[in-house]
């Protein structure tokens, strides 16, 4: 937890959220009134059935989801003003993964993570597929670093679940990002290959500060990597706290009265 | 998720009411059809005569029908039937536009009265179907003797046509080949501003769809035998013209092939792309592209196919290619000769779905 940066000196969370509200065009409303802020440098995990608005939040944070009401600020920055160039700028520095890893499936591995460039490449050569030399050879690095150096000429829907999640992050790391936004990376992955994918998330985490919002609804994941919890239900923010806070009666009120812990988890 | 309560208000009323318009406009339409085709059936049996003195024609009769008195009592019925929908069940037009009520979900086709009427509306629709095209089982079943001398032709093909069907069989492939290659890229780029996912986002991108989708429609709705005929004035007879309207045909149904399979990819890559801070023509060419190339190939090669077999029509009316000689010898009644023309085109088309199933077997 040293890489956590004391709030003194960054005067700007790394992402403040102020009364976020989204109901979707068939008038189903995903979020209502989420206050939320993350400090530089915390791993938060949002909590929350499926349905219950995580997923709907992590996109109003980078906008692929335009919010109905309410802002968002990155850095200090408030996304929910930006359009067009500047909005891309920022989401260079904001990168995301997702339960579905949403490689192509039919591009290689370099391709894939080459495309974590694109922010900055310059557009014509890249709509050749025509990446500078340095590049690739941070693809490439970046590849060795999620344990996939040897994989960088296959197709991406060759490689196992697991192996494409990674090379999501790889892609991701392309961007240099500032904020890593995650939803639901390993939901979709074998309980055995989960940590496989959460370990390089944590190593971002710890080692280089980076800040982590990650939807998870596996409580055993959730104490492990998370320094701070948010659950949502119905849209709505419901609890907020530390790991070491979470307990049988707290998982209840999120989760309903009829449900239990999936697994042992001590409490 | 939640279903928030009357969350659009004011937009709700006036959403209903115009939904209910279109509703009764429907069951008018279907009323009023019905009505009609009914009257066709009481004409046409009725044993009126013309003033040949022969029975009425279906075209005689259609042109007898009362078509504003029909739509007029379409109409009211249709009124009549939504004033009173809660004793009479919903009507068709309420069914598709505005939702069934509970309670009739449930119920079987014959304890409803819409049930009735579609049962009885594709009644009329097939026996007035039978009238209106004039179906003649007699004729069907007893005049074969006339066909016979084309059927015995065709199975005898002569061969002092042969050189040269082949010859312009050579130049049909690469008139079909050219016309496909040339609508490529038209409908490469059209299809993208004709894809409904992709044009959500903006008023501009939704103008540039309803203008993209209206073009090709329009063009797609003009046969290609009438587009040969505007390019064979324009420049002339000959394999040329018919490049041109099997072009511009091709263009349009290539644009609506593509642009179907660009709204069924999976968006999880676009939005990836976007999230990295992409511009829009690089989220197309890394998250959409990628995914539709194949299908995109195999569509291209089947529009080929379709190419050869329509370039023989547009070839009758003098746009090149085989379908040049083959009118004549239709008009002479030289059997033999056609049937050698005929057994040329069929093999190719033949060997040319072989080898494009072959193909796209590969691709997909």
């Amino acid at each position: 937890m040293s890489a956590v940066v004391a709030p003194e000196s960054t005067p700007q969370p790394a992402v403040r959220i102020a009364d976020l509200g989204m109901v979707y065009p068939g008038g189903v409303r995903a979020l209502e009134g989420v206050n939320l802020e993350v400090e530089e440098g915390e791993f938060l995990a949002i909590l929350g059935l499926s349905g219950s608005g995580k997923s709907t939040l992590l996109r109003c944070i980078n906008r692929l989801i335009d919010p109905t009401e309410g802002k968002v600020w990155i850095f200090g920055q408030e996304v929910t003003a930006l359009s067009g160039g500047e909005l891309r700028r920022l989401r260079r520095q904001v990168a995301m993964i997702f339960q579905q890893f949403n490689l192509v499936r039919r591009q290689t591995v370099l391709t894939n993570v080459l495309s974590g460039s694109l922010g900055r490449s310059r557009l014509l050569p890249s709509l050749v597929l025509s990446f500078p030399p340095n590049e690739r050879d941070r693809a490439l690095q970046n590849l060795e670093r999620v344990g996939l150096g040897d994989r960088a000429g296959s197709r991406a829907d060759a490689l196992s679940g697991g192996q494409q999640q990674r090379v999501a992050v790889a892609r991701a790391l392309m961007q240099e990002p500032r904020l890593f936004l995650a939803d639901e990376p390993v939901a979709s992955l074998d309980p055995a290959l989960r940590h496989s994918v959460m370990r390089h998330i944590e190593a971002l985490n710890r080692e280089e500060g980076l800040t982590v919002i990650c939807s998870l609804h596996d409580i055993d994941l959730v104490e492990r990597y998370a320094t701070r919890l948010v659950a949502l239900r119905d849209g709505r923010v419901v609890w907020e706290g530390l790991p070491g806070d979470f307990d049988r009666g707290t998982f209840k009120e999120i989760y309903g009265e009829d449900a239990e812990p999936a697994s042992n988890t001590g409490f | 998720m939640v279903a928030a309560p009357n969350h659009t208000g004011s937009g709700n009323g006036w959403r209903k009411s115009l939904a209910r318009l279109q509703a009764i406009g429907i069951d008018a339409v279907l009323i009023a059809m019905a009505l009609l085709m009914a009257e066709l059936l009481i004409v046409a049996f009725s044993g009126r005569r013309g003033p040949t003195g022969l029975l009425l024609s279906a075209e005689e009769i259609l042109d007898l029908l009362h078509y504003a008195w029909a739509a007029l009592a379409g109409l009211a019925l249709a009124v009549v039937w939504h004033l009173f929908h809660r004793w009479l069940g919903a009507t068709p037009g309420r069914a598709l536009v505005v939702g069934v009520p509970e309670w009739e979900r449930d119920l079987e086709w014959t304890h409803t009265l819409r049930g009735w009427f579609a049962a009885v509306f594709i009644e009329l629709t097939f026996f007035a179907g039978w009238l209106i095209t004039e179906l003649d089982l007699v004729a069907f079943l007893t005049k074969f003797s006339k066909a016979r001398d084309i059927i015995y032709g065709l199975a005898q093909p002569s061969s002092s046509v042969l050189h040269e069907g082949l010859v312009l069989l050579v130049q049909t492939i690469f008139l079909a080949f050219m016309a496909t290659a040339f609508a490529i890229p038209v409908a490469f780029v059209l299809a993208f501003p004709s894809a409904r996912n992709l044009t959500r986002g903006s008023t501009s991108a939704r103008i540039a769809y309803t203008v993209a989708r209206t073009f090709m429609n329009f063009v797609r709705a003009v046969e290609p035998l009438v587009w040969a005929l505007i390019f064979i004035s324009w420049v002339g007879i000959g394999p040329f013209a018919g490049v041109l309207a099997l072009w511009v045909h091709s263009v349009a149904a290539l644009t609506k092939l593509y642009s179907e399979q660009i709204e069924s990819i999976d968006d999880g890559p676009m939005d990836a792309i976007r999230a990295t801070g992409a511009s829009t023509l690089q989220v197309l060419r890394y998250g959409v592209v990628p995914q539709v190339i194949p299908p995109f190939l195999s569509f291209t090669i089947y529009r080929w196919d379709i190419n050869v077999r329509m370039s023989t029509i547009i070839g009758f009316v003098g746009g090149g290619g085989i379908g040049y000689i083959l009118k004549p010898r239709v008009d002479l009644g030289e059997w033999g000769e056609v049937g050698t023309l005929v057994l040329l085109i069929a093999g190719t088309v033949w060997l040319m779905d072989i080898i494009s199933a072959k193909i796209r077997e590969r691709i997909v």
